[in-house]
């Protein structure tokens, strides 16, 4: 066992435990790309993790499950963007009341669903011929979940769409200057409502990954802060979708080595690292004139009313 | 004249209030009704810890007609006093139950404050003439598990994912470690820690970690069955912990341990009921509750010690044993199984001579620990490796 061990499973774990942060980063990047902070990322992942479950034990169908954790996750992204687009509360009270709001209402409903290991989760799959390849192959390409390659192909979809479309033009243009981008005919109300759900659905995603995929059973709380992990990497990201998969994976990296490199240095140090990491980061974007040049928008968390300003 | 009103008022309204909280904590009349309240840290839906009191809880009001209870969920340790006043005041408890190590200090303070309420504190070591300690110790098992646990390892390397560095952890990676060599003299336990109860990502990244570094038996102390379940999915065996986890991986959980909660609920309450136990006479009630009085099982599923998948596998394990001779694992277990169930009890895993990893003798031959020694154990034993926060 010597260094290919290490990189073997590092990049493995760095997959499997970064899919559903790269996932909520995603979402987030669009909805904040749009203007409105979403701060209730835990509370969609969880309601989207409880309903995947949920489904998938019912039917005994792993992908309905994530269908619906994603349309739940969705819906439930509409109370923020009702509080937040339409009646113009303040984006951070509503966010974490979401995350409350989630916890608590998963953790109710789903009391009776506690003890049931789903017997039908999404399959993990070895990808022929890559597989192969040395390091690389157990790496990346054996027993991955399905959704992780799905995530990783929408990463540069999501990212064209942003920087290269009318409609990533039209989303960045609400959340920079809302009141320009209404006087040229964008109805700015719909397009963040949109980015919202959209941010909603892939919370939802990440969710139904953890209860379906990577831990297939429904315990309470079992997103243990993901939600707030995803918040710090979208402004690590630079509300960039590439960077947020780097962002993503490489935080799960330094989570997998934390556990791999215990026996030398202390636990409680190397549990603070990936976290102490992600504050270093966060206090280098926020230094004022960086943030405009790494892409922060302009109008984030700021409510937009016609005529004022 | 207008001060004068308020001050009244602040007045009528304290002694309604002092009132109101003598009427609420009136002293229990034996043959009565018992109203009990249970203040757990976690939430009932964690599968482990706090789940295992509610079921117990639930048991005990099925069995009791005179029993009616009420619980709080996810309390805080800061919390806990104000918790044991809603308890008291509003709920009109008699007797209040707190499940966790942390909680010790506010559940003193709580029956210093309602001297006529009974308490009762979970896993600790503070007692008051109306409140008494209790805990449903799992070490016998843990050291029961690892014997199995040292016959399957092929590697040598056993995974152990451990939740918070406390006493009572370390006591049962101790307990469990000793299990293992004793069948397997080399080989070593590797431990982990993820530095909370509930967080099965944390739980699943340190196993993966673990079956990384060559581990291929894993057992551990968490609050869900992720280890149980990460394990299997590399095809490896675990040892459940608390709850029948059985059915998470039918195939690969060899055996666990599950608590009966109920057993020492149900004494405790009867005793009350009967005018055994008053507010005024547990200052020596402590109930250490092991194998011999029920209180812990062996197994992942109720009534089932070994999973019949492994039986075979455990009897074709035969090592020479310095006491018994020949045996195989299985039998060892049995027997083992006997001396601690027995309520003569004859054996115990921490029987002297005992060094820990550093080399010093922490048990002298022949001599068993003490319970005060067990519960503020903080060394780690020969064969352990990992990280061990704390170690003297």
């Amino acid at each position: 066992m010597g260094w290919e061990s290490w990189l073997i499973s590092t990049l493995a774990r760095a997959l499997a435990y970064g899919t559903p942060l790269l996932l909520g980063t995603l979402g987030e990047i669009y909805a904040e790309r749009a203007g409105v902070l979403n701060l209730g990322i835990e509370g969609m992942m969880i309601m989207g993790a409880y309903s995947a479950f949920v489904v998938a034990y019912k039917t005994g169908h792993p992908w309905l499950g994530v269908l619906v954790g994603a349309v739940v996750g969705g819906a439930f992204s509409l109370i923020h963007a009702f509080a937040s687009i339409t009646l113009k509360a303040n984006q951070v009270v509503s966010g974490l009341a979401l995350t409350m709001l989630g916890l608590g209402l998963s953790g109710v409903l789903g009391r009776s669903w506690v003890g049931h290991p789903l017997f039908t989760p999404l399959r993990r799959i070895t990808v022929p011929g890559l597989s192969a390849i040395p390091i690389i192959g157990p790496g990346l390409f054996t027993r991955q979940n399905l959704l992780v390659y799905i995530t990783m192909l929408l990463v540069p979809i999501l990212w064209y769409i942003l920087f290269h479309t009318r409609i990533g033009v039209t989303i960045r243009a609400v959340g920079e200057d809302p009141a320009t981008a209404d006087s040229l005919g964008v109805n700015v109300a719909r397009v963040r409502y949109l980015c919202v759900i959209f941010g909603g659905i892939f919370a939802g995603l990440a969710g139904a990954y953890l209860s379906v995929g990577y831990r297939p059973s429904w315990t309470e709380g079992m997103t243990g802060g993901m939600g707030w992990i995803v918040i710090a990497l979208t402004i690590f990201a630079f509300w960039n979708p590439i960077y947020g998969l780097l962002g993503s994976y490489f935080f799960a990296a330094l989570y997998h080595l934390s556990y791999r490199m215990q026996a030398w240095v202390s636990p409680e140090l190397l549990k603070a690292m990936p976290y102490a990491f992600a504050i270093i980061i966060l206090i280098f974007v926020s230094r004022g004139t960086l943030q405009k040049r790494m892409g922060a928008p302009a109008a984030l968390a700021i409510p937009y009313t016609r005529g004022e300003e | 004249m207008h001060r004068k009103i308020v001050l009244a008022a602040v007045m009528a309204m304290v002694l309604i209030g002092g009132l109101v909280a003598i009427a609420a904590a009136d002293p229990y009349v034996p043959g009565t009704p018992i109203k009990a309240g249970f203040i757990y840290i976690g939430p009932v839906g964690d599968y482990g810890w706090s789940h295992a009191h509610d079921v117990a809880r639930q048991i005990l009001v099925k069995e009791f007609p005179w029993l009616s209870t009420v619980y709080v969920e996810n309390v805080g340790t800061g919390d806990v006093v104000s918790t044991i006043d809603k308890l008291v005041n509003d709920e009109h408890c008699n007797v209040i139950f707190t499940t966790s190590f942390d909680f010790m200090d506010p559940t003193l303070a709580g029956a210093k404050k309602y001297p006529d309420v009974i308490f009762a504190h979970c896993s600790g070591f503070k007692r008051a003439p109306n409140m008494a300690t209790y805990m449903a110790d799992f070490y016998q098992v843990y050291y029961l598990n690892g014997l199995a646990a040292g016959a399957l390892t092929k590697t040598g390397k056993v995974g152990y994912v451990g939740a918070v560095p406390i006493p009572e952890v370390k006591r049962h990676i101790n307990a469990f470690t000793i299990g293992v060599r004793e069948v397997n003299p080399e080989a070593k336990v590797d431990v982990r820690w993820i530095n909370e109860w509930l967080n099965p990502a944390a739980a699943a990244e340190a196993t993966e970690a673990l079956i990384a570094d060559g581990c291929d038996v894993f057992a551990f102390t968490e609050d869900t069955p992720t280890v149980v379940q990460k394990a299997a999915e590399s095809g490896f065996p675990s040892f459940a912990h608390y709850s029948p986890m059985y059915k998470f991986a039918p195939d690969y959980v060899v055996s666990g341990e599950l608590v009966h909660w109920e057993k020492i609920y149900a004494d405790f309450l009867q005793k009350i009921y009967d005018g055994v136990y008053t507010a005024k006479n547990l200052q020596n009630v402590d109930y250490w509750w092991l194998l011999g009085q029920g209180a812990v099982e062996m197994g992942a599923k109720p009534g089932m010690a070994i999973n019949p998948a492994y039986v075979d596998k455990l009897k074709a394990v035969v090592i020479d044993h310095p006491t018994f001779g020949k045996i195989s694992v299985y039998d060892l277990i049995q027997t083992r199984l006997n001396q601690m169930g027995d309520p003569g009890v004859t054996f115990d895993p921490f029987q002297g001579p005992i060094k820990d990893r550093k080399g010093n003798l922490e048990v002298p031959k022949g001599m068993w620990m003490s319970v005060d020694s067990l519960i503020s154990l903080e060394w780690a034993v020969d064969g352990v490796i990992g990280p061990w926060p704390g170690e003297p």
